[in-house]
C-alpha cells in the first residue's frame, strides 16, 4: 500500500478522522510554542518564582468568574523607562477603578533596576481614594552606598526590591493611623495585617467586630520617585492588584500562569511520544526482521533475549532507574526506547516467517536478489503499514509512561510537563480543597493527547487486517 | 511439547526476567556509587552497635578508639567496600533479593520498624488486596459485558464500546482517580477520598472491616473502571472471532440452546488467548495501582514508592522495585500455569 492509500483508509473511518483531527491540533499548538517560547522556559520563567511573584496564587481562570459580582479583575500597573536610562524622578499614576465587589486579593508593589550617583532615591507610594482620602502606603528608601563601592551605583538589578503591602508590618501601621486620624476607629496593626486592601479599598462600618464597606470608585495611586541628580533613574515600578481569578486557565500555589506550562507541555508531551515510538519501532523491526530472516543462531538468542526482556515491567524500572540516574527527561525516552523494542520484535519475526516461505520471495530469490534487497526492499516493505501503525500504538503509551513518572515526583525539574502540573498540584492538596482548574486542564490534555494516537490506531485497523477492509 | 516442558520453559524465561531486573538493579547501584554508600552505612550501623558493647568493658577512650578502628577495617573488608564495587555483585544480588537493604532513612512502619524489609511485608497485603481484587472484578464483568456485546455486533451500544474502550486506553488511573476524589470525595462528599480507615478507626470485628471496605470502594472502582473499557472490547472480539469459525455454526445447527454454545463452544475455545490478553495487560495494571494508591494514599507498596521518593529513600526505592518485578513475575506464572491449563494443544502435548 502506497502512503497516500493509507492516509485515505485512515479517514475513511471515523475514529480516524477524530484522531487525525486532534492530531493536527497537537501539532499545531506545538509548532506554536516551538516558536513563541524559549528553548529555556523551564528553568528561566516556569521554575523561577520571581517571574510569577505579582501574580495571585491558586486562582481560577477568569472565565469562570465572568458572571460573578465579586469578581475582581488582576491589574498591573507598570512604568518603565525607555531604555536609554532616562532618569525618571517625577510622579507617575495610576488609575484602578473598584466596581464596589471584593477588594483586590493583595497589594504588591515592586521598584527594580535603580541607579544613582550620590544619594539615594527614596521612592513613595500613595493612594487617593474616591471620597478624597488619602494615604501614605509605603515608601522605598533606596539602599545607599556600602564601603568599598563606588558610583554610579546599581541596585535590584536581579530581583526587584518587592513589599507586599498586604502582609507588610509598617503598611498596616499606616493604615491603623489613617483610620484613626479619618474615621475615629481603632484597628490594631496586627488586625489590618493581611487584611489591609479591605480597609484601603472600603469605609469602616461601626463598632466591632472591625468590618469594613466596600467604597467603590476611582482610586489613584502615585508613586513619586524623589531622585538628587537628573543622571539617577529608576529602571521600573510595578503595582500589583490581586485579582480574584487570572488568565486563560488559572494559577497555581506559586502564581504561574498555568496556561503557559500547559502549552509549553504540548511540544514536550509529543517529542516524548514520538521519539519513543520512532526508536523503539526501529529497533523492534530492525531485530523482528533480522530474527525472522537469518534464522538459527541469531533468531534463538533474539528471541531468547525478547522473550525475558519484553517482561520487564516498565514503570518500577523507570521509577529505579530515573531515582538513581537523576530526572533527566532524554534519560526517560532513553529507558522507555530500550524497554519498548520486544514486544514488536517477536510479532516481527512471525510475520516474517509467514512472508519468508511465500512465493513473491521465492521468486525475488530466484532471481537472484541479494539478502539484503529482499529484506528491506520486499519483506519491510509488505510488513510497512502494520509498522506504521504499531509506531503509532506504541505512542500514547511512551506519553503516559512519562505522566506517570512525573506525577510520582521524578519530571525533569527543567521542561515542565502535564504530569508535572499535576504532581505539584496533588503534592500542596489541590485536589483536596477542590482547585479542579490546576487537576483536570493537564489530565484532560494528556487524555486527548494519548486518545488522538488510540483513535489513529482504531482507524489504521482496516490497512493492517485486510479482513476489515471490506465492512 | 509435554505440558512439564513447556511449564518449565515460562517458568525459566520468568527467573531470567527475574535475573536481568536483579542484575539491572545491582549494575546501576554499584556504577553510581550507591551500593558503597549503602555498605558504609551498614558498617557505620554495625559499629555503632558494637560501640555501645564495647563501652562496658573498655574504659579507656583511646584504647575504645582503637578497637573501634580495627572493628571498622574487619566489618570493611567483610562487605568488600575496600573492593571495586564489580567484584561484589553476587553479594549484592543476594542482598537485594533477600530485601537485606538494612534501614530505612525516614518512613516507618505502623508500629515503627524502620527495617526495610519489614516495610515492605507490612505493605505487600494491602498492594496485593487491591491488585486482585481489581482484577476479578474486571474480569467477571468485562466476561459477562464482553459476551453480551458480541451478540450485539454493529449496535448502538458496540459503537459506543468501541469508543469507550478507546478511552480506557488513554485515561491514566491516577488521573481518574482524582477526578472521582474530586467529584465523590469532595464536591458530593459520597466516598473518604483515601487512606485506609476513618479517623479514629472503628474497634476491631466487623465495624472495622466494613470501614475496610468502604475505603477500598474508590481506589478498587478507579483500577475497575478504567481498565473494563479494554477488556470487555477486548472480549467481545475474541468471542466475535470464534463466533465465526464453522464448528460454532455446526453446534447452532445441531439446536443445541444458545447458552451452552457460547459456555462450551465459543467460550472454551477463546479463553486462551483472552488469558494472553490479560498476561499482556498485566504490567500496565500493576503500574496501575502504584499510581493510584498514591491518589488515594492507601498504604500499599505503591504509595510507599511514592513517599520513598519524595524522601528520597534509596533503600526502600532498591527493594520496592525488586518486589513489584518479583509480584510481576509471580502473577505472570499464574497466568501461565493457567493458559496452558486452558489450552489442549499444549496440555496434550503437539510432536
Amino acid at each position: 500500500m502506497k502512503a497516500g492509500e493509507i492516509v485515505g483508509a485512515l479517514l475513511a473511518t471515523g475514529s480516524g478522522r477524530v484522531g487525525a483531527v486532534l492530531l493536527v491540533v497537537l501539532v499545531a499548538v506545538s509548532l506554536f510554542v516551538l516558536v513563541r517560547f524559549p528553548l529555556d522556559f523551564g528553568p528561566r520563567r516556569w521554575n523561577n518564582p520571581e517571574a510569577w511573584a505579582d501574580n495571585p496564587k491558586a486562582v481560577p481562570p477568569v472565565w469562570t468568574l465572568l458572571w460573578s459580582r465579586d469578581a475582581v479583575k488582576h491589574t498591573v500597573f507598570e512604568a518603565t523607562s525607555s531604555g536609554d536610562g532616562a532618569a525618571n524622578a517625577g510622579t507617575y499614576t495610576f488609575a484602578y477603578q473598584h466596581r464596589g465587589g471584593g477588594p483586590p486579593t493583595f497589594l504588591s508593589f515592586a521598584v527594580s533596576d535603580v541607579r544613582f550617583n550620590a544619594r539615594p532615591q527614596v521612592i513613595t507610594l500613595r493612594v487617593e481614594r474616591p471620597d478624597g482620602k488619602s494615604i501614605l502606603l509605603t515608601q522605598v528608601v533606596v539602599r545607599g552606598p556600602r564601603a568599598g563601592e563606588s558610583p554610579p551605583y546599581l541596585r535590584y538589578q536581579e530581583s526587584p526590591s518587592r513589599v507586599n503591602l498586604s502582609g507588610d508590618v509598617e503598611a498596616a501601621l499606616r493604615v491603623s493611623t489613617f483610620l484613626a486620624q479619618e474615621f475615629r476607629v481603632t484597628a490594631s496593626p496586627s488586625a489590618l495585617q493581611g487584611d489591609l486592601a479591605a480597609a484601603v479599598f472600603g469605609v469602616p462600618l461601626p463598632g466591632p467586630p472591625l468590618a469594613f464597606q466596600p467604597l467603590p470608585g476611582r482610586y489613584l495611586f502615585t508613586v513619586q520617585v524623589q531622585a538628587a541628580s537628573p543622571e539617577d533613574s529608576v529602571g521600573s515600578l510595578r503595582l500589583a492588584l490581586g485579582g480574584s481569578a487570572y488568565g486563560v486557565m488559572g494559577t497555581d500555589a506559586l502564581g504561574r500562569d498555568l496556561a503557559m506550562g500547559l502549552l509549553f507541555g504540548f511540544p514536550v508531551a509529543l517529542a516524548i511520544g514520538i521519539a519513543t515510538s520512532l526508536f523503539a519501532t526501529a529497533i523492534g523491526t530492525a531485530l523482528g526482521l533480522m530474527s525472522g530472516f537469518l534464522g538459527g543462531k541469531t533468531d534463538l538468542a533474539i528471541q531468547r533475549f525478547s522473550d525475558i526482556w519484553s517482561n520487564v515491567p516498565l514503570l518500577p524500572i523507570l521509577v529505579f532507574l530515573i531515582f538513581i540516574l537523576g530526572p533527566r527527561l532524554w534519560l526517560v525516552v532513553v529507558i522507555m526506547i530500550l524497554f519498548g523494542w520486544p514486544g514488536l520484535t517477536i510479532v516481527v519475526r512471525s510475520m516474517v516467517l509467514q512472508i519468508r516461505s511465500g512465493q513473491l520471495v521465492e521468486a525475488t530469490r530466484a532471481l537472484g536478489a541479494s539478502r539484503r534487497r529482499i529484506m528491506f526492499r520486499h519483506l519491510l516493505f509488505q510488513i510497512a503499514p502494520f509498522i506504521f501503525a504499531q509506531m503509532i500504538f506504541f505512542t500514547p503509551g511512551a506519553i503516559l509512561a512519562e505522566a506517570g513518572l512525573s506525577f510520582l515526583g521524578l519530571g525533569d525539574p527543567s521542561i515542565p510537563t502535564w504530569g508535572q502540573i499535576l504532581e505539584s498540584g496533588f503534592r500542596t492538596g489541590a485536589v483536596y480543597v477542590g482547585y479542579w482548574w490546576w487537576v483536570l486542564p493537564p489530565g484532560l490534555l494528556i487524555v486527548a493527547t494519548a486518545m488522538a494516537f488510540v483513535l489513529l490506531t482504531l482507524g489504521l485497523e482496516p490497512v493492517v487486517n485486510p479482513r476489515l477492509r471490506s465492512r | 511439547m509435554s505440558l512439564a516442558l513447556t511449564l518449565a520453559v515460562r517458568g525459566l524465561t520468568l527467573l531470567g526476567v527475574l535475573a536481568v531486573v536483579l542484575l539491572l538493579l545491582v549494575v546501576a547501584l554499584g556504577s553510581t556509587g550507591f551500593s558503597d554508600r549503602m555498605l558504609s552505612a551498614i558498617v557505620n550501623e554495625d559499629l555503632r552497635g558494637i560501640r555501645t558493647g564495647l563501652a562496658q568493658t573498655i574504659r579507656d577512650p583511646d584504647k575504645l578508639e582503637e578497637t573501634l578502628a580495627l572493628r571498622r577495617q574487619e566489618l570493611v573488608r567483610f562487605y568488600g567496600l575496600d573492593r571495586p564495587w564489580y567484584t561484589r555483585l553476587p553479594g549484592m544480588v543476594l542482598r537485594v533479593a533477600r530485601l537485606d537493604m538494612g534501614e530505612a532513612r525516614n518512613l516507618r512502619t505502623f508500629k515503627g520498624d524502620r527495617g526495610v524489609a519489614e516495610l515492605v511485608q507490612e505493605r505487600l497485603p494491602y498492594t496485593v488486596l487491591l491488585i486482585t481484587t481489581a482484577t476479578a472484578i474486571t474480569t467477571v464483568l468485562g466476561l459477562w459485558l464482553g459476551v453480551k456485546l458480541a451478540t450485539r455486533v454493529g449496535s448502538l451500544l458496540d459503537r459506543i464500546a468501541s469508543y469507550l474502550s478507546a478511552v480506557s486506553y488513554a485515561v491514566p488511573a491516577w488521573w481518574a482517580g482524582i477526578l472521582l476524589i474530586l467529584l465523590l470525595a469532595f464536591k458530593l462528599r459520597l466516598l473518604p477520598s483515601g487512606g485506609l480507615y476513618s479517623t479514629p478507626p472503628p474497634e476491631e470485628g466487623l465495624a472495622r472491616a466494613l470501614d475496610l471496605l468502604w475505603h477500598a470502594v474508590l481506589p478498587i472502582g478507579t483500577l475497575v473502571l478504567v481498565s473494563l473499557g479494554a477488556w470487555v472490547y477486548t472480549v467481545r472480539t475474541m468471542v466475535l472471532n470464534t463466533a465465526q469459525e464453522f464448528f460454532v455454526t455446526v453446534a447452532r445447527a445441531k439446536g443445541l440452546p444458545e447458552g451452552r454454545v457460547m459456555r462450551r463452544y465459543i467460550l472454551r475455545v477463546a479463553a486462551p488467548p483472552i488469558v494472553t490478553n490479560v498476561v499482556l495487560g498485566l504490567a500496565g495494571s500493576l503500574g496501575g495501582a502504584i499510581l493510584t494508591e498514591t491518589v488515594f494514599n492507601w498504604p500499599g507498596m505503591g504509595r510507599l514508592y511514592y513517599e520513598a521518593i519524595i524522601t528520597a529513600d534509596e533503600n526502600v526505592i532498591v527493594a520496592l522495585t525488586f518486589m513489584f518485578t518479583l509480584l510481576y513475575v509471580a502473577a505472570r506464572f499464574v497466568l501461565e500455569v493457567l493458559y496452558v491449563l486452558l489450552d489442549p494443544r499444549i496440555r496434550y502435548g503437539r510432536s
